[in-house]
């Protein structure tokens, strides 16, 4: 069985449990809601995933959220810049940081982990430092109020994040699934050294998975910094990038590399909103929020676990 | 001749060595700290800035925390090895920070200011009485909902001693009437976290009549929800401190009401008190060993007034 479904499963299951308690999980307004962020979350998150098959990882993803929305709220509200020139500056710069995170591991033979949690470190304080440590707002979008709903706006009743996501999705699974370019990622994921001698060329391969993800970053970052209309450099962000390598995980990517699928990815980021969606909707005590998150993913974890043995088991016998 | 140049530098060190010492007794070195990073302390930074100014025989320096009790332990422990005369401080954790701040009262003054430590041997605390600043918080509440009803309120941590006492102030203030105090729901402040804790919340209690945000992004936050969910002015929204936004909020009427501080007030105060306190002169501290700096309710017809306060106060 592969591992996304089962987490396909806890979603469902999850879904008709909350509906059941509360229906008003259904309406519009709270799928709405949810959709959004499953938009913003999702973008990112497949960049993330695709990182990972490739064996590497980036734990700089939510201090580049604050860097780069502190740089679009200056952009915009400060240099008065047009905001499609902003929005590549953003995109492009997230391409950058990703270029160069990918040259530092290939190049320079540097983990990864070690790599991005420098940018982890480096990003937030150089956030707070451009930023004075003030928030720096979007107010009420004077000059571009276009970005403003294309960013946080509806698609005949469809939150855009979650359209940006959809199409996103389309073009990444293109790219995993159906392209030689995908091959390439998963070879170099499960051997990078057998990769290499059958000729691919892996450190291209794995710069451009980072690149990838520094675009879809870059993306993600206007999404979120419209979403809450104000960049707050000490705190915008953090600890983003765990949500993204859970939804990765959860839908089956495995962090030694070489597996990983474009839905499991999106089930995966759906779960986790869907989890802490129902904690409010339920009227579970915040606190609890991230126990029952736990909580959720450890039962679906064991399940599977449970699950994939009696499979080998019958397949033994 | 040999000795007479020894005897000329011995001579020329003593000097030398007297005038440091004279230069280090008559100038008192005073910090300020704060528990984070953030708007709020720009604004108290000028008040620190002025304080020095007008004290010339007295150096003030400003360090910012990082939101961890073991950042403040590193900032204070290099403030003493560099012997500083007194500190004012904003304890991150104050229950836990006691021995730190016993250990630091041995070497030099005490302070606290914007979140008390009351059991540590601090000489005084400068700062809100949020008791107080919840009751403000509250009557906003009853002024809105004559007919009373349902509220919910928003915060980052509700373990903060700060959000404790607003949340005390509030239910002080609403006891007895008919409105209910229905959840309290945290978001770790996370913003984005924080928004969705209120759109999720106008989905689930359809009827809510009003938001409270105990902290300064959560007005904003709950701006945002509530007018992404087509509800300004059917719900209403009390607020607390100064953001760009919530001002903004106030001034389109979106926004009841917001409960302000003044950190300029914490900064000037704190480090004036301290210095009066280090020359001897106690009169500034009260028997409560607490200087309470008033909370003022911001409504639409003194926010414009208030705004171009704050900008001046930030330097924008």
């Amino acid at each position: 069985m592969k591992k996304e479904f089962a987490t396909f499963l806890l979603l469902v299951i999850l879904c008709v449990i909350v509906t059941a308690l509360n229906p008003r999980f259904l309406s519009a307004a709270n799928l709405q809601n949810t959709a959004r962020l499953i938009g913003a979350f999702g973008i990112f998150s497949l960049g993330l995933g695709l990182v990972i098959v490739t064996g590497g990882i980036d734990l700089s993803v939510g201090s580049a959220f604050a860097l780069l929305g502190v740089l679009l709220s200056i952009m915009l509200t400060e240099w008065h810049l047009a905001w499609p020139l902003a929005v590549l500056a953003v995109i492009a710069l997230g391409a950058v940081l990703g270029a160069l995170n990918g040259l530092l591991i290939t190049r320079l033979g540097l983990q990864p982990f070690i790599v991005t949690l420098c940018g982890l470190l480096l990003y937030r304080g150089l956030a707070r430092f451009i930023a004075d440590d003030e928030t720096k707002g979007f107010g009420d979008a004077a000059g571009f109020q276009t970005l403003q709903r294309l960013a946080t706006g509806s698609l005949l009743h469809v939150p855009t994040p979650f359209v940006a996501l959809v199409l996103t999705s389309l073009v990444m699974w293109v790219v995993l699934h159906r392209s030689v370019f995908g091959r390439h990622l998963f070879a170099t994921g499960r051997n990078e050294t057998a990769a290499r001698y059958s000729g691919i060329k892996v450190q291209r391969v794995i710069v451009s998975a980072y690149v990838i993800l520094g675009i879809l970053t870059g993306i993600a970052a206007i999404v979120f910094a419209f979403y809450t209309n104000s960049v707050s450099p000490s705190s915008h962000g953090s600890f983003f990038e765990l949500y993204g390598i859970a939804a990765a995980v959860l839908g089956g990517c495995s962090l030694r590399g070489g597996e990983g699928s474009v839905v499991g990815i999106l089930v995966g980021t759906t779960l986790l909103q869907v989890l802490q969606n129902l904690v409010n909707l339920l009227g579970i005590p915040s606190s609890l929020n991230f126990a029952v998150m736990g909580g959720v993913i450890l039962i679906g974890a064991v399940g599977d676990q449970v699950l994939q043995r009696r499979a080998t088991r019958v397949a033994a016998v | 001749m040999s000795s007479k140049r020894t005897a000329a530098l011995l001579c020329a060190t003593l000097v030398c060595l007297s005038g440091c010492a004279r230069e280090r007794s008559s100038t008192r070195r005073l910090a300020f700290i704060t528990n984070n990073a953030a708007d709020f302390w720009t604004i108290a930074r000028k008040g620190t800035e002025k304080a020095d100014a007008e004290l010339t025989d007295a150096t003030v320096e400003f360090r910012l925390g990082d939101g961890t009790a073991a950042a403040q332990k590193r900032i204070v422990d290099d403030l003493l090895a560099k012997g500083v005369d007194g500190i004012a401080i904003s304890p991150v954790d104050p229950a836990n920070q006691t021995a730190m701040l016993n250990d630091a009262a041995k070497q030099a003054l005490v302070f606290t200011h914007d979140s008390d430590a009351p059991d540590s041997r601090r000489e005084c605390y400068v700062g809100t009485d949020n008791v107080a600043a919840g009751r403000q918080a509250g009557e906003l509440i009853k002024e809105a909902l004559p007919q009373g009803g349902k509220i919910a309120l928003f915060v980052g941590k509700l373990d903060a001693r700060n959000a404790q006492e607003r949340l005390q102030g509030i239910k002080e203030a609403i006891a007895g009437t008919t409105i209910e105090l229905i959840d309290v729901r945290t978001d770790d402040t996370d913003q984005v976290r924080a928004k969705a804790n209120v759109s999720e919340m106008l989905v689930a209690h359809a009827d809510v009549a009003a938001l409270v945000g105990l902290w300064s992004y959560n007005g904003p936050a709950i701006l945002n929800a509530v007018r992404d969910a087509g509800k300004v002015g059917q719900v209403k929204i009390v607020a607390f401190d100064e953001d760009d936004e919530t001002l903004a909020g106030v001034k389109a009427g979106a926004i009841v009401g917001t409960v302000v501080q003044q950190p300029f007030e914490f900064g000037y105060q704190s480090i004036t008190l301290l210095d009066k306190a280090l020359k001897g002169d106690r009169s500034g501290v009260p028997a409560s060993k607490q200087v309470f700096i008033p909370t003022m309710v911001i409504r639409q017809n003194t926010v414009d007034e208030f705004r171009t306060k704050v900008t001046t106060l930030r330097g924008r």
